[in-house]
């Protein structure tokens, strides 16, 4: 999500930072172009207008107009009025109340809210150790208990049994009186889907909501939805009463206008966003952040805060010592292609670099997809023990045998050990260089808690040089590598992610596999 | 005749049916009784989109009862198309018309009104298509696909009925292997509309599952063959060349399928349905749209920007979670619902 906005207003601003000075009549027209942008990715219609109403009154100050850079000026300040239109700070799931804490899930029909009721029941079994009970009180989609019962087996979460004939009423009274008894910490409640007309579905979950008493009443939403998002929003906010919205679908391709909206209209927070199919893809919303993404500022803090719950420590520091000493062998490189698969491949990391939104695009015109990293996996998996210790020894003979094991052909298998051979020339000498690169992950808190450098505000020529270093600019096939002016680097504290060679993504080096096409 | 059928099915399993206002009337307040039996899709269109109509109607109404057509008057109703998810591009288009012809003059709401109907219906008049029931083609094989939540199973359960009422032999694939449930879930549907299905453990080979189902229809004499599918965001390229193996492993079985694959897109939806449409149409082949959901609030304007970008026949909207409520697409009728035009 967000990406399409992002690359809209990078195309608006560019404009905009190009010029030395600014007229009032340069700040208008841009901002018309910010209003049909926004209008495209679907923020609703008085949203959009409040918003650039704001950003014109502060813009066409004397601050602007008179200061060096006015175009980074007017960024700021829609960066300042989207923050504050998402509202400022993460606010999560509040449980601050006497056990069972109830939940209730409301919204449209298809928005995700059994699948969200799943994820978040997993989230706050494993991350907060509380004790979650489910109940479905959808009873008009065939099978909806049935769904929520399956996905309560899949993550470990109990449900309450399911009693045929029984009204939402009755359900929501049974499962708090199991929750009191079973000793649950938090018993999220499901609702069927309703159409926000329907006033008769919506007295049933006002009523609902009566005999549970529910600490947060959660809206569900599509972060797809077009300019009714304000009007669902305002619906359940005026008939049930809401204290947060989830948003889901925001791994689609979609703008998330309907973010903007819901939050500008309610005036309730975006607490959680769903991500993924996978019953753990949901992340807290970070209002500052999904700002940073919609600008295309990036998102690094999501992706340190990926690679910390998902790297290995352990293996990462036995890579270090083996980095340290320069060996690399075939083992490492596939430990360093799963990583970044369990990272969300190429395209979930470079999403979230800053100024990485534009190349990722280039990366799927050249035909690169995550099914590349799978290639290569299943090229190593086809080499024997002696071939990964040794790649050294691999030869034409043994390189035919590989490809036909992996199903790839011989040029694949070069490719690979290509990209081995590139990036054990580029471990040794670093290797070399002096000061523990990868020093675990003691060094990845330090980091975090001190705040990651910003890399726009960093020197341009140490940017330039680090895109350099990198190796991607003549990487893409051609293709032109990296927009100018594009901070084309990893801020220089992820180097010290461990388990990633510092400032250079496996990979990334040259991209050998990129310029062939997928293969169908 | 399939009215005659129903009750006991659908008594069982709550909701969904007609039954289902019933069902709310016995535990909730008395809600209004089953209305109109009969009553034409129109009709029930218009009681269905009449929010989405007075938003649009009461907004023209409220620009142009006094005033001269001028810039500000136009840019007022090009927002309010706007608003109706109409998108940028058409709403400007369509204020654009209006402008060459009436710029400056009086102009009444009825007039623009009718210009705003005559507009939207030329969009939408020729991706107006009926679906055609191709008896040659037996099993004609219909593919169903969408996003995750547009209401792929709920729509398959309603054209069940619908072609099992003209006669057809109608048989379900249940190629959602992936979410939880999806699969009782048009189990179920089967149950209700008295028709075979062909399903699989969760997490099975939906392709495999496909081509069992067309064999298995073949053998059979079935007349219509739906196959669901999982729900899968366009940008998700691996669970796109999942749909692509589908489409490839039915022309195994027979070179001609799918004879119709449906895009199911969720009237809420904004602009987002644009880039559903083309990448699903690209991927799947996509021959027909159905739009669902149409019984809430303002919406369904994406229908016209659709319409104008892709010409890709509408066959259906779904106007009310009732087993009936699925109607062909109408042109007029929708643009002037939209315009907030009763009868």
């Amino acid at each position: 999500m967000f990406e399409s906005l992002s690359d809209r207003l990078a195309g608006i601003f560019d404009k905009l930072t190009r010029r030395g000075a600014l007229s009032e009549a340069d700040v208008a027209e841009a901002m018309r172009e910010v209003r049909r942008a926004l209008l495209e990715a679907d923020v609703a219609l008085d949203v959009v207008k409040s918003f650039t109403d704001k950003v014109k009154n502060r813009a066409v100050g004397v601050e602007v107009v008179k200061s060096v850079t006015p175009g980074q000026m007017v960024v700021k300040i829609v960066h300042d009025q989207l923050v504050e239109t998402l509202g400022s700070d993460a606010q999560p799931i509040d449980l601050e109340a006497p056990a069972p804490v109830a939940i209730l899930m409301v919204g449209l029909q298809g928005s995700g809210k059994t699948t969200t009721t799943a994820k978040i029941a997993r989230r706050l079994t494993e991350r907060q150790r509380k004790k979650v009970l489910m109940a479905s009180l959808d009873t008009r989609r065939p099978a909806a208990m049935e769904q929520l019962k399956v996905l309560g087996e899949q993550n470990g979460i109990d449900t309450l049994p399911i009693v045929t004939g029984q009204s939402a009423q009755e359900i929501a009274a049974r499962a708090l009186t199991a929750a009191r008894l079973g000793g649950y910490d938090v018993v999220l409640l499901d609702t069927a889907g309703r159409v926000t007309v329907d006033d008769a579905l919506m007295s049933e979950a006002a009523d609902v909501k009566r005999i549970a008493q529910p600490h947060e009443v959660l809206l569900v939403a599509d972060a797809l939805t077009g300019q009714d998002a304000v009007n669902t929003a305002r619906a359940f906010d005026g008939q049930i009463g809401i204290t947060g919205i989830v948003l889901t679908r925001v791994d689609g391709d979609g703008r998330g206008g309907a973010a903007l909206s819901m939050r500008a209209v309610t005036g309730k927070p975006i607490k959680l966003m769903g991500v993924g199919e996978k019953a753990d893809a949901l992340e807290d919303f970070h209002p500052q952040r999904v700002a940073d993404r919609i600008l295309g500022m990036g998102d690094i803090v999501a992706l340190v805060e990926k690679a910390a719950a998902n790297l290995d420590a352990e293996k990462a520091a036995r890579m270090a010592a083996k980095m340290g000493k320069g060996e690399f062998d075939m083992n490492d490189l596939a430990d360093q292609l799963a990583q970044m698969q369990k990272l969300g491949g190429m395209s979930g990391i470079l999403g979230l670099m800053p100024g990485m939104g534009k190349m990722k695009n280039q990366l799927a015109a050249a035909g690169f997809d995550d099914r590349l990293l799978k290639r290569q996996l299943a090229v190593i998996q086809s080499m024997n023990k002696k071939e990964r210790a040794k790649p050294a020894v691999i030869d034409a003979k043994r390189r035919k045998r590989i490809a036909a094991g992996s199903g790839t052909d011989v040029s694949d298998v070069n490719k690979v050990l290509k990209m081995h051979r590139q990036m054990a020339d580029m471990m040794k000498a670093m290797g070399k260089q002096k000061g523990g690169l990868f020093g675990g992950l003691g060094k990845l808190g330090a980091m975090m808690g001190g705040g990651m450098p910003d890399p726009s505000k960093m020197d341009p020529a140490q940017l330039e040089k680090m895109a350099r270093d990198m190796g991607m600019g003549g990487g893409l096939g051609g293709k032109g590598g990296l927009p100018p002016g594009l901070p084309g680097a990893l801020p220089p504290g992820l180097s010290g992610l461990p388990g990633l060679p510092g400032g250079r993504m496996p990979g990334l080096p040259g991209l050998p596999g990129l310029p062939k096409g997928p293969k169908k | 005749m399939s009215d005659d059928k129903k009750p006991g099915l659908i008594g069982r399993w709550f909701g969904g049916g007609r039954e289902a206002p019933d069902t709310r009337e016995s535990q909730a307040e008395p809600a209004a009784p089953a209305v109109a039996e009969r009553s034409s899709w129109f009709q029930r269109l218009t009681s269905g989109m009449s929010r989405s109509s007075q938003a649009i109607g009461g907004g023209i109404v409220s620009i142009f009862t006094k005033r001269k057509l001028d810039a500000d008057t136009l840019e007022e109703l090009e927002d309010v198309l706007i608003q109706a998810d109409l998108g940028v591009a058409v709403a400007s288009a369509i204020t654009d018309r209006l402008s060459a012809e009436r710029y400056g003059k009086d102009i009444t709401d009825d007039e623009v009104k009718s210009i705003l109907v005559a507009e939207v219906e030329k969009v939408l008049a020729p991706v107006a298509v009926p679906f055609a029931l191709k008896p040659d083609k037996a099993p004609q094989v219909v593919l169903v696909v969408g996003v995750n939540g547009s209401g792929k199973t709920t729509t398959i359960g309603k054209l069940a009925s619908k072609f099992t009422a003209e006669g057809k032999k109608v048989m379900l694939a249940a190629g959602d292997t992936f979410r939880a449930a999806a699969i009782d879930q048009l189990k179920v549907w089967a149950g209700r509309t008295n028709v075979p299905i062909v399903a699989r453990d969760v997490g099975s080979d939906s392709a495999g599952l496909a081509f069992d189902a067309l064999t298995r229809a073949k053998a059979e004499g079935i007349d219509v063959l739906m196959i669901d599918t999982a729900g899968r965001l366009q940008n998700k390229a691996e669970l796109m060349a999942e749909l692509e193996k589908v489409v490839r492993v039915l022309r195994k079985v027979d070179p001609t399928a799918p004879h119709d694959v449906l895009l199911v897109l969720d009237a809420t939806t904004g602009q987002n349905a644009v880039s559903q449409v083309e990448v699903f149409g690209r991927t799947a082949g996509v021959t027909g749209l159905v739009m669902t959901k149409l019984d809430g609030t303002a919406r369904g304007g994406i229908l016209v920007a659709i319409a104008e970008k892709f010409g890709l026949p509408v066959h259906f909207i779904g106007v009310g979670e009732g087993i009936d409520d699925l109607e062909p697409f109408a042109a007029r009728d929708f643009a002037r619902a939209i315009a907030g035009l009763g009868d």
